[in-house]
């Protein structure tokens, strides 16, 4: 009887309930909660509730050394988590990117790829600000992309450069991408005037498929050439593109646009969801690293919209200037904030439709923020 | 609303992942007869052995093992619950085992299940007293350490480097400080790669929107006007119609204009969309359903 009792304290002490803290009880139901908002409310399904059950099955205490922990060598978690860490997944979800993404807005305005540029200040705006708040050269950029809005690619770089930060970079860029329509709107509304906000662009040409199918290729040799540390983005990216043009390769561009980029979205959720620990939880750190993802947003959306004023200075022709609410899609939330420069222009005409051309510095944001992260590692990692 | 509650709870749960892998562990540094070098915590002078986070995350590596013997993987474990077990970014922490590190031996550091080996040491038979064997980081993201085959001037808790290697995180915040540099550069090159590309593709569209060959045929052919006048003195010669007149008025228009491209000199053919008895499309079987 006395072994039977031993037996099942000794078993108590393997269970969850009695290795369990605080902490831990607060990050399950916090992650209940994620759970509860996505399905429910639908916030952001896709990434709340692989995050938030990602988050119950990061926090479940238990006895160390059962190798089952996201932490430990070996263990099916770990062996998923290195996906994040290693920086296999941000690509793989690039190249599904690149098989969805029309660049024909683009190709056909290429005067407007420049916005993506201007657009990418937020990036080294925030970069700067965090060295001023006292963070290390590799977290600053870490942080610094956020500005990027770009999900996948805050991941890579934040797993390269400063992995104890990326859970807080993550949730940082997925929650500013999601508030685009918030932050962009009263910047563009304070820096443009009526007037501007009534120019009419024209319609993009249209483009033939031979140009979509040299795009990647020529845009890929580019871009890489001059920035090979950002080759494991960019090459996924417009290798993905290519399968979409070449209409050859609708098989594995269907599944790279479909299939792979799901599981691929699932896992990088579960394991980041997995990876935030309650000892860190609400730390001065990512407080800081929330604060400065916002303005990084503000500083890129502000920068896209006053280039184009810059740019329309020198333009003579009134025809062919550029709408400054097209500015903000610089920011490469796709196609996020291409909708808001449509919704914000028909507020001012309800006859001005600037998506399609604001879909041009939005693709040209992902290229940008995909070359300024090749940039930071270069110098930073 | 929605957009900022959603927001507000993801706010709330700002967290931080601690990207940690005991395999980012090295012995880097160990001493077996230590007589004059540092003193642990009670003042005396011990077997030492110096323990690098070679990556970029935090690991926690409290509860390993610590061993030099095969058979014995669980010689001595790391305590748990020290907070300064836990290794930031490529730091080093001296731990002091409970057994004397005797030359000759391989040190074993283990992980927390007690069988996964992580990483060795080899302790030199001839290792004199007061010197440490040592890995030291070739390469500048210190992620490749290697054994030095000479004896070496303990430098315990201190990175083991060949002295000119510096980090390009270090590097920037050495030269760098404020960021501005790195900010103009990286700014510059970005412009730099995406109006290369402006370049290129206002290059090509121009090309394949006909813009240069509009300009080409302008030069070398009629204007619209003439592609008129002529239609219609071909016309009147033929004695034709005014709807023959059409008809090659717009024969002319498209091939002078819209690339309209004819084998034939000095003949324009239109000819008709309903494909030939061999076309490809004609051989393809419908789908069965």
């Amino acid at each position: 009887m006395s072994q039977i009792l031993d037996s099942l304290q000794q078993f108590w002490q393997f269970t969850g309930f009695a290795n369990c803290t605080w902490g831990n009880i607060v990050m399950i139901l916090i992650g209940v909660f994620f759970i509860t908002m996505g399905i429910v409310k639908e916030w952001e399904p896709l990434l709340l509730v692989p995050i938030g059950f990602g988050m119950i099955v990061g926090n479940i205490p238990m006895f160390p050394g059962l190798n089952i922990g996201i932490y430990e060598d070996g263990s099916v978690l770990n062996i998923l988590y290195q996906g994040v860490k290693q920086g296999w997944y941000p690509p793989l979800i690039f190249l599904g990117i690149g098989a969805m993404t029309d660049f024909s807005a683009l190709i056909s305005q290429p005067r407007l790829i420049l916005i993506g540029a201007a657009a990418q200040m937020g990036i080294f705006g925030a970069y700067l600000l965090a060295l001023a708040c006292g963070f290390a050269p590799n977290e600053a950029g870490a942080i610094g992309i956020i500005g990027g809005a770009d999900g996948p690619t805050a991941i890579f770089l934040s797993s390269k450069l400063a992995p104890d930060l990326m859970g807080a970079i993550a949730v940082s860029a997925y929650s500013y991408m999601a508030l685009v329509p918030v932050i962009q709107r009263p910047i563009m509304l304070a820096l443009t005037t009526k007037k501007e906000r009534l120019i009419k662009m024209p319609k993009p040409r249209e483009v033939s498929r031979r140009e979509k199918i040299i795009f990647p290729i020529v845009g890929f040799l580019m871009t890489a050439f001059i920035v090979p540390s950002g080759l494991p983005l960019l090459g996924m990216l417009f290798f993905g593109n290519l399968l979409k043009e070449s209409g050859v390769t609708k098989r594995l561009a269907n599944t790279a646009s479909s299939s792979l980029i799901d599981i691929v979205t699932t896992l990088i959720g579960l394991t980041v969801g997995a990876s935030t620990q309650a000892d860190k939880f609400l730390s001065g750190k990512s407080l800081m690293i929330f604060g400065l993802g916002l303005l990084s947003f503000v500083i890129a959306t502000a920068s896209g919209v006053l280039f184009v004023k810059i740019i329309n200075l020198f333009i003579k022709n009134p025809e062919k200037k550029i709408n400054p609410l097209i500015g903000n899609a610089g920011v490469s939330a796709v196609p996020d904030s291409a909708r808001v420069s449509e919704v914000v222009g028909r507020e001012t005409d309800p006859s001005n439709h600037l998506l399609m051309n604001a879909m041009a510095p939005n693709v040209a944001g992902v290229i940008g923020s995909a070359v300024a992260a090749g940039i930071l590692l270069g110098f930073l990692g | 609303m929605r957009r900022l509650l959603s927001t507000a709870l993801l706010l709330t749960v700002t967290l931080a992942a601690a990207a940690q892998n005991l395999s980012d562990l090295i012995i880097s540094e160990a001493c077996a007869a230590n007589f004059s070098g540092i003193v642990d915590e009670r003042g005396q002078h011990r077997s030492w052995i110096e323990i690098t986070n070679k990556s970029t995350g935090t690991v926690n590596f409290a509860g390993c093992f610590i061993s030099d013997s095969p058979s014995d993987l669980k010689k001595y474990m790391i305590p748990k619950g020290d907070l300064s077990n836990r290794l930031g970014s490529r730091q080093v922490r001296v731990i002091w085992p409970s057994f004397e590190i005797i030359p000759g031996t391989t040190l074993y550091l283990v992980s927390t299940d007690g069988k996964t080996v992580i990483d060795t040491i080899e302790i030199p038979e001839d290792l004199p007293a007061d010197m440490s064997v040592r890995k030291v980081a070739r390469d500048v993201r210190r992620i490749d350490f290697r054994t030095d085959p000479s004896p070496a001037v303990p430098t315990p808790g201190a990175m083991n480097t060949d002295g000119d290697i510096e980090s390009g995180s270090e590097r920037v915040a050495h030269h760098d400080p404020h960021g501005w540099t790195l900010t103009l550069t990286s700014v510059s090159v970005v412009f730099g790669a995406l109006l290369i590309l402006m370049i290129i593709f206002t290059i090509s569209g121009n090309t394949f929107s006909g813009k240069y060959k509009k300009r080409l045929s302008r030069h070398s052919g009629p204007s619209e006007e003439e592609a008129a006048a002529i239609a219609m003195a071909l016309s009147e010669y033929n004695g034709g119609e005014d709807a023959d007149i059409a008809a090659i008025a717009l024969a002319l228009h498209l091939f002078f204009s819209e690339e309209v491209h004819d084998s034939e000199s000095y003949r324009i053919t239109i000819t008709s969309a309903v494909p030939r008895w061999s076309d490809k499309t004609r051989n393809f079987r419908k789908p069965v359903k």
